[in-house]
């Protein structure tokens, strides 16, 4: 008994630090978002804001087009990270089935090998290509891009998670009359749902939070996305801190949201995902 | 089975077919008002809405234009505005600075702008420094400047007053001591305001040039006999009491403190002394009482002089532009005088026209006061130019300051940098 | 006919990969072979290995210390990365009430971009308005604030703590994943052969979750590599380059100097160190990376 609740209070002592040791840096992005702007440099700190107010936020919305840019983003990171769930979904089970192990190993490969491949080798040839093809400026574009920045990744998550599902099923599935494409549907994609719903997730992280590739494919003001107007807030003259934070805490919320209704799921996903079939 | 596999198939044609069709969906309409592309690069959010402003009005004065302001964010603005003239996307006006327009030039994006200027009616009002900003590269105006950076001294008159200190720095000497003199007067007292990083010679080169008497005005880096700056006697001095300040006046953070900490230091105190850009003012201003701060014109080394250097950028058309003559007259709207006077108000740097300073009382008196004068003494504040066509030049940024971090925490000695910056450039 | 359907299944994936990442990446390598400096395109010509010389023999950024430098950053963040996710995992295991709530707080930080968690951290490790020397201050561990962004001997640990934070919820989420996963039989039947808590985890719990552990760590290793993003925004590769990696000095290339030749010559550097890394690493772990 005595054992269990020193192990208890220890875990409890853990558990806080962990926590706090991830909220503090957002602790201080939040009270300093509001404090005003004369008071973010007064001596000495303040910890909680004397006078809180929320005109960082006020200017945030009323100097830049946030909420457009909100909506760009929230558009482009939707679409992709569906179009990315789609198509892994294919590439994930037809390499989890795939009956040549020797295709198999050179397809995964190539898969891991674009993990290697920094962002800024890219970047430049892909803006030149789009430039030959009229594509600059185009989100639609920009979102296809994005579909392959993640694609990679997301079919090492989904071959996983097929791993999983014993191939006797679609046996069955086939001897009751299934196609293939049903079987899949019908029948191997409902049990492996919450998987789906953390290669969703993974995805629209990444994708929300990507900067320099809509920084450079993009033009038109009113199609820039958050991570671009957040970095317009670093200037010659600096970073204006109250907006910019104002301006992390506001980006921060729907990946927050993704992943506070979708932990569960996630965690739940790749749990099934990491079991050996 | 097969149809399935049709259906997939064709699925993933027409995405790929698909896709350039919905992308190309940005393209003009021939008819109608001319749409003019205009990329701006020293963007910052309150400056954006300022040139918004004046698009506005200009468009009210012509219907047939539009103005479609393209604001990528500042740090990588000049890259992105590189590669889309280096892909002929089709761009109308761009705003060049004095580090980038040797290269587009050298790539054959600029158009000369010579005839036009010749028309202008405002052209003989431009300051002549403005001509000389506009002809940075091979004599030939290639963009009309829009304003100038020229480095002032900021005090915080109140904090030297309550340690006693009464008089103003005039020398670079006299600033030196007075900082040491303030450090450590009260708890995390300093004196001077550090650049560490970001550019950073910009205001040490000053610091430690002034020093020496014959400095070459179209290289700062060379004498007027050809031997390399900073390997004259006074300049080596020079950079020892550069170092000496560092120790002595800074905190020891001041090596990593880039635009905002400097700023930050001023504003909180910590270092009284700032040398900084009139586009700071606002955001002083903004912070602290009148009766706090002032501006001075910046001290003389041991020359007798300064040597400022004279950050510009302005407007150009590129060679790719099928609107040349529009974009010219937008360019001349954007910086005729009243304009220009309107948006260096707004956004802090120096206008560009003559009148603008006899005119403006704004831009003669209070804190721009000091910049008047450093403007029309040519005898104690010589202007002078970085070797902004030499190709070395681009990356000298990050040589000098990890050479200078070095010198500055004691790892290499005076000579042994100066030596590696004379290696450098040769 | 099953092949060919398996086949088809691959088609957008590849064409995604193919477009924009295999077909840019190839263009990417030639320039890195081609005297491409936007200073003066004139001069574009092909220049065979003069500019990985140019990147690995410069007197002022040199080379091996990048390189260094790069280690220190890569297995210093992944190590505590792994460890501390690896025993938050352990510690969520086993539900308590809250737990949902609780990780939502814990594993946030994972959802911010590396971007703003770089801004964020530079601002709290910030030598006048930083909250870490004022806390320290407070506490009276400090009499004066440090400069942890300037000190050379401290600039490197101060760039990883962020990542460490950055990079703890990925593993613990791939390992709590993995650790549900276990079969409670398996640790009954231990519980039978006698197995205390140590025992249980060493000869159960790990070699069940080799394979999870074995694929997160090669991925991260490439991300940790590839992520520049904290250290540019903190301190650009100073002070004196002591936190300049192959990343960072690749932005430095690209953004600052307009060398784009030598710029994708690094980016081809990393490419090939991280890809024979991964062929030793899955020897010597002697798993294809295919389990997650």
């Amino acid at each position: 008994m005595k054992k269990q609740t020193v192990f208890s209070i220890g875990r409890f002592v853990l558990l806080a630090f962990y926590v706090l040791a991830a909220v503090f840096p957002l602790y201080w992005i939040v009270v300093t978002s509001l404090k005003g702007p004369k008071e973010i440099y007064t001596m000495p700190l303040q910890y909680l804001p004397t006078s809180a107010t929320l005109d960082s936020y006020r200017k945030l919305f009323s100097f830049s087009s946030f909420s457009l840019y909100f909506r760009n983003s929230l558009v482009v990171a939707l679409i992709s990270s569906l179009l990315a769930m789609a198509v892994s979904i294919l590439s994930g089970f037809s390499l989890s089935r795939y009956p040549r192990q020797r295709t198999k190993g050179i397809l995964q490969l190539a898969l891991y090998f674009t993990q290697t491949i920094p962002t800024f080798l890219i970047m430049v040839p892909i803006f030149t290509m789009f430039s030959k093809l009229g594509w600059v400026d185009s989100t639609a574009a920009l979102m296809l891009v994005y579909v392959a920045t993640v694609i990679a990744f997301s079919t090492i998550m989904s071959k996983g998670f097929f791993d999983r599902i014993p191939v006797s099923l679609e046996e069955a599935a086939k001897i009751d009359g299934c196609s293939m494409f049903q079987s899949l549907f019908h029948v191997v994609l409902p049990i492996t749902r919450p998987g789906m719903a953390a290669i969703f997730c993974f995805a629209f992280i990444n994708i929300w939070n990507e900067l320099f590739l809509a920084v450079m494919l993009l033009m038109s003001n009113d199609k820039m996305t958050v991570p671009v107007a957040l970095n317009s807030f670093i200037s010659k003259a600096g970073i204006s801190w109250d907006v910019m934070s104002a301006g992390i805490v506001i980006a921060l919320l729907p990946t927050m949201i993704v992943f506070g209704f979708g932990q569960k799921y996630i965690v739940a996903g790749l749990t099934e995902g990491s079991v050996k079939g | 089975m097969k149809k399935h596999m049709t259906v997939l198939f064709v699925l993933c044609a027409l995405l790929l077919v698909l896709s350039p069709a919905f992308a190309a969906g940005t393209k003009e309409v021939a008819s109608g008002p001319v749409t003019l592309t205009f990329v701006e690069t020293m963007t910052s959010p309150s400056r954006t809405t300022q040139i918004l402003e004046l698009i506005a009005k200009y468009e009210a004065q012509n219907p047939n234009v539009k103005i479609n302001l393209v604001s990528p964010p500042y740090e990588q603005a000049d890259n992105k505005l590189t590669l889309m003239l280096n892909s002929n996307q089709e761009l109308d006006i761009i705003e060049v600075r004095d580090h980038t327009v040797k290269q587009f030039v050298n790539n054959n994006k600029l158009v000369d702008l010579t005839s036009y200027l010749k028309a202008w009616d405002q052209g003989d009002d431009l300051l002549p420094l403005t001509m000389t900003a506009a002809k940075t590269v091979n004599d030939t105006p290639y963009l009309l400047p829009q304003f100038f950076f020229v480095k002032g001294l900021f005090v915080r008159t109140d904090i030297l007053a309550k340690h006693g200190f009464t008089t103003m720095p005039k020398t670079i000497d006299e600033l030196y001591k007075m900082s040491i003199a303030i450090t450590g007067k009260a708890p995390n007292q300093y004196g001077f305001g550090f650049r560490g990083k970001g550019s950073a010679f910009k205001i040490s080169d000053i610091l430690i040039l002034s020093d020496v008497a014959n400095i070459n005005v179209d290289n700062i880096y060379k004498t007027t006999d050809g031997t390399f700056a900073f390997s004259t006697p006074a300049a080596r001095k020079a950079v020892a009491a550069y170092v000496d300040l560092y120790k002595k006046a800074v905190p020891s953070d001041g090596i990593n403190w880039g635009f905002n900490e400097q700023v930050n230091g001023f504003i909180s105190g910590t270092t009284p002394f700032l040398v900084q850009d009139p586009d700071t003012v606002s955001m002083v201003a903004e912070a602290l009482d009148p009766s706090q701060w002032t501006v001075i014109p910046m001290p003389v080394g041991a020359s007798g002089k300064t040597y400022l250097d004279y950050g510009f950028a302005g407007l150009g058309i590129p060679t790719t532009s099928k609107h040349k003559d529009l974009a010219w007259d937008f360019i001349s709207f954007m910086i005729n005088a009243e304009n220009n006077a309107d948006f260096c108000r707004a956004y802090g740097p120096l206008p560009v026209h003559t009148s603008t300073y006899a005119n403006d009382p704004y831009f003669s008196s209070g804190v721009y006061k000091s910049w008047e004068i450093e403007m029309s003494d040519p005898a104690t504040y010589v202007f002078v130019k970085y070797p902004l066509d030499n190709p070395k030049y681009p990356a000298w940024a990050q040589i000098q300051e990890q050479t200078m971090q070095s010198l500055l925490l004691g790892s290499t000695t005076v000579d042994q940098a100066i030596k590696s910056w004379e290696d450098y450039w040769k | 006919m099953e092949r060919k359907f398996y086949r088809w299944m691959l088609v957008p994936a590849l064409l995604f990969l193919t477009a924009f990442i295999y077909y840019p990446v190839l263009r990417g390598t030639v320039m890195a072979f081609q005297n491409y400096n936007l200073f003066d395109l004139n001069q574009l010509k092909f220049n065979g290995f003069d500019n990985f010389k140019a990147v690995m023999s410069d007197p002022h950024i040199r080379f091996a210390q990048i390189l260094l430098n790069t280690a220190v950053w890569l297995f210093g963040s992944l190590f505590f990365q792994f460890v501390l996710g690896f025993g938050l995992a352990l510690l969520l295991k086993k539900p308590f009430a809250g737990r949902g709530i609780y990780t939502a707080f814990v594993f946030y930080g994972w959802a911010l971009s590396g971007f703003a968690i770089g801004l964020t951290w530079a601002w709290l490790f910030n030598g006048q308005f930083g909250l870490v020397n004022d806390m320290l201050m407070r506490i009276g561990l400090l009499s004066q604030p440090i400069g942890f962004l300037s000190n050379p001997n401290l600039a490197m640990i101060s760039v990883i703590i962020p990542n460490i934070w950055y990079g703890v919820p990925f593993f613990g989420i791939m390992l709590l994943a993995a650790l549900q996963s276990v079969p409670n039989e398996l640790y009954e039947a231990a519980t039978l052969d006698g197995a205390g808590a140590i025992r249980k985890f060493t000869s159960v719990t790990v070699p069940y979750v080799k394979p999870t552990i074995v694929s997160t760590i090669l991925l991260r290793t490439m991300w940790i590599v590839n992520f520049p993003d904290i250290i540019y925004a903190m301190t650009n590769g100073g002070p004196v380059n002591r936190t300049n990696i192959l990343a960072t000095q690749m932005i430095n290339k690209v953004f600052k100097e307009y060398d784009y030749g030598q710029g994708s010559a690094i980016g081809l550097i990393i490419m090939i160190l991280l890809f024979a890394y991964a062929m030793l690493y899955l020897r010597l772990t002697e798993k294809g990376g295919d389990n997650l």
